[in-house]
């Protein structure tokens, strides 16, 4: 440390910028090795009007940002898909996202794709048991407040619900149909999406009947259903095209859209919301 | 001095995860950051962006600094890449250097005259734009790519006025005090 150091209308030149650029640039140097200087240049920042910024409110907003966990992967794929950063956070808070329950169900649907490569008929009849129920029951879990515990302080704070859970079960098909579609086209048939619009009625269903019970249960209740269903169908016809004929298909489609509109018109009564409302 | 920890230390307990540091850290560099930050952009609240993104950056990666040199350099490093990032997100804002290009009052002729001796008339000499590159490039350190982001020009003008920038003071200061 030498012993020049700027004079005070030199730094009071410096603070209000009405210096030349060489004296300025000289002042520059000598801070950035002089910090008995940098202490005047901050004092001079908070007693004269020309401070270039609000410090405490940067400070707030610093630490703000330094507090909060990195973002996920999820979190940040949702971001660069244009979504604003706080819904992306409580779209990817929700615990189907967390590795484990996908893991599992990516598990149990790989059995069944081998078993439905291997198996001939009735391992395709398997695959179409279990590739339905995938999503319902991830679509469920998304938004379940037992699995969520995250849900609790986010659903304190007013936020549309409605939107929160249609956002979460986008991004659960989102994730989850691209897996269902790709071991799909293991499945040694002519139509391997069969399974397609069945999983779109039972994730309405689920939405429609989680206006009643909780989402978890509303799945676990539809997934039975279908699980018991399937063999029924097997049994008769003996063929998994029997899921394929237009007028199954149709039906499917009309579970879907008729769920919809029931859980569009019955979004007041969802059970989660109810503790909060 | 007095027994203030130094900066060093002040970066070490931030690696250690110490709000309280990182406080004080912030308290004695921001300010003079700001300052430096709004001499070359006048947008207020880029620079404030600016700031911010260095002071989480420095929270993030405390051993970005490897113990050479002042902190202080290191910190203005940041700070002007951060300035520079933001700008090129925001694009449309100019950074701005208009007050190189008012004429020094006689006073401070003189004091330039006593404490640059000639370096000082001659870059008063240059056009704004030339002062603005040489500031970004020579005294701020930045390359010709950031340079020309920060000023909203492109890479081969920077260059060609550096360039003559150059040569502009070079034979200023050949031909002597005028």
């Amino acid at each position: 440390m030498t012993g020049w150091h700027l004079d005070d209308d030199t730094l009071r030149r410096y603070v209000e910028r009405t210096d030349s650029l060489a004296e300025g640039t000289s002042a520059e140097q000598h801070l950035l090795s002089c910090e008995p200087c940098r202490d005047r240049v901050n004092a001079a920042v908070g007693v004269i009007e020309l401070s270039p910024i609000d410090f405490a409110a940067v400070w707030e907003r610093t630490r703000d940002t330094i507090e909060v966990p990195r973002p996920s992967v999820l979190e940040r794929l949702l971001r660069v898909a244009g979504l604003p950063a706080h819904e992306a956070r409580l779209v990817a808070v929700a615990s189907a996202f967390r590795g484990v329950w996908l893991t599992g169900l990516a598990a149990v649907l790989a059995f069944a794709t081998l078993a439905a490569a291997f198996g001939h008929a009735r391992g395709t009849w398997l695959f179409l048991a279990v590739a339905p129920v995938v999503p319902c029951l991830v679509v469920a879990s998304s938004y379940d407040p037992r699995l969520d515990p995250a849900l609790e302080p986010e659903l304190v704070t007013p936020y549309p619900a409605l939107r929160l859970i249609l956002l979460r079960t986008i991004a659960v098909l989102v994730l989850a149909l691209p897996v269902l579609l790709l071991l799909g086209l293991f499945i040694p048939t002519e139509e391997p999406f069969a399974w397609l619009l069945p999983a779109v009625g039972f994730v309405a269903v689920v939405l429609a009947a989680s206006t009643w019970f909780s989402p978890l249960r509303s799945a676990i209740a539809v997934s039975s259903g279908w699980l018991a269903v399937v063999p029924l169908l097997a049994a008769r016809s003996g063929s998994p095209e029997a899921v394929l004929q237009a007028r199954v298909q149709a039906a499917f489609l009309a579970l879907a859209a008729a769920s919809f509109v029931v859980f569009l018109a019955r979004r007041r009564r969802l059970t989660q919301l109810r503790p909060w409302r | 001095m007095d027994s203030r920890p130094g900066d060093e230390t002040l970066l070490l307990a931030v690696a250690e995860r110490d709000m309280g540091a990182f406080r004080t850290l912030y308290e004695r560099h921001a300010g003079w950051l700001a300052i430096r930050l709004a001499r070359r952009c006048n947008d207020r609240d880029l620079v404030a962006d600016a700031v911010q993104d260095t002071f989480v950056a420095v929270w993030q990666k405390p051993q970005g600094f490897r113990g050479d040199g002042d902190i202080a350099a290191w910190l203005w490093g940041i700070a002007i890449r951060r300035l520079v990032s933001r700008l090129r997100t925001r694009g449309s804002v100019a950074a701005v250097f208009e007050n190189a290009g008012t004429a020094p009052a006689a006073e401070d002729q003189v004091l330039l005259s006593v404490e640059y001796g000639d370096i000082g008339q001659a870059l008063a000499r240059l056009s704004p734009e030339m002062r603005a590159v040489i500031q970004a490039v020579v005294l701020d350190g930045l390359s010709a790519r950031e340079a020309a982001q920060l000023l909203h020009v492109p890479v081969s003008s920077v260059k060609t006025r550096l360039y003559r920038a150059k040569a502009h003071l070079r034979a200023a200061l050949a031909e002597g005090p005028s």
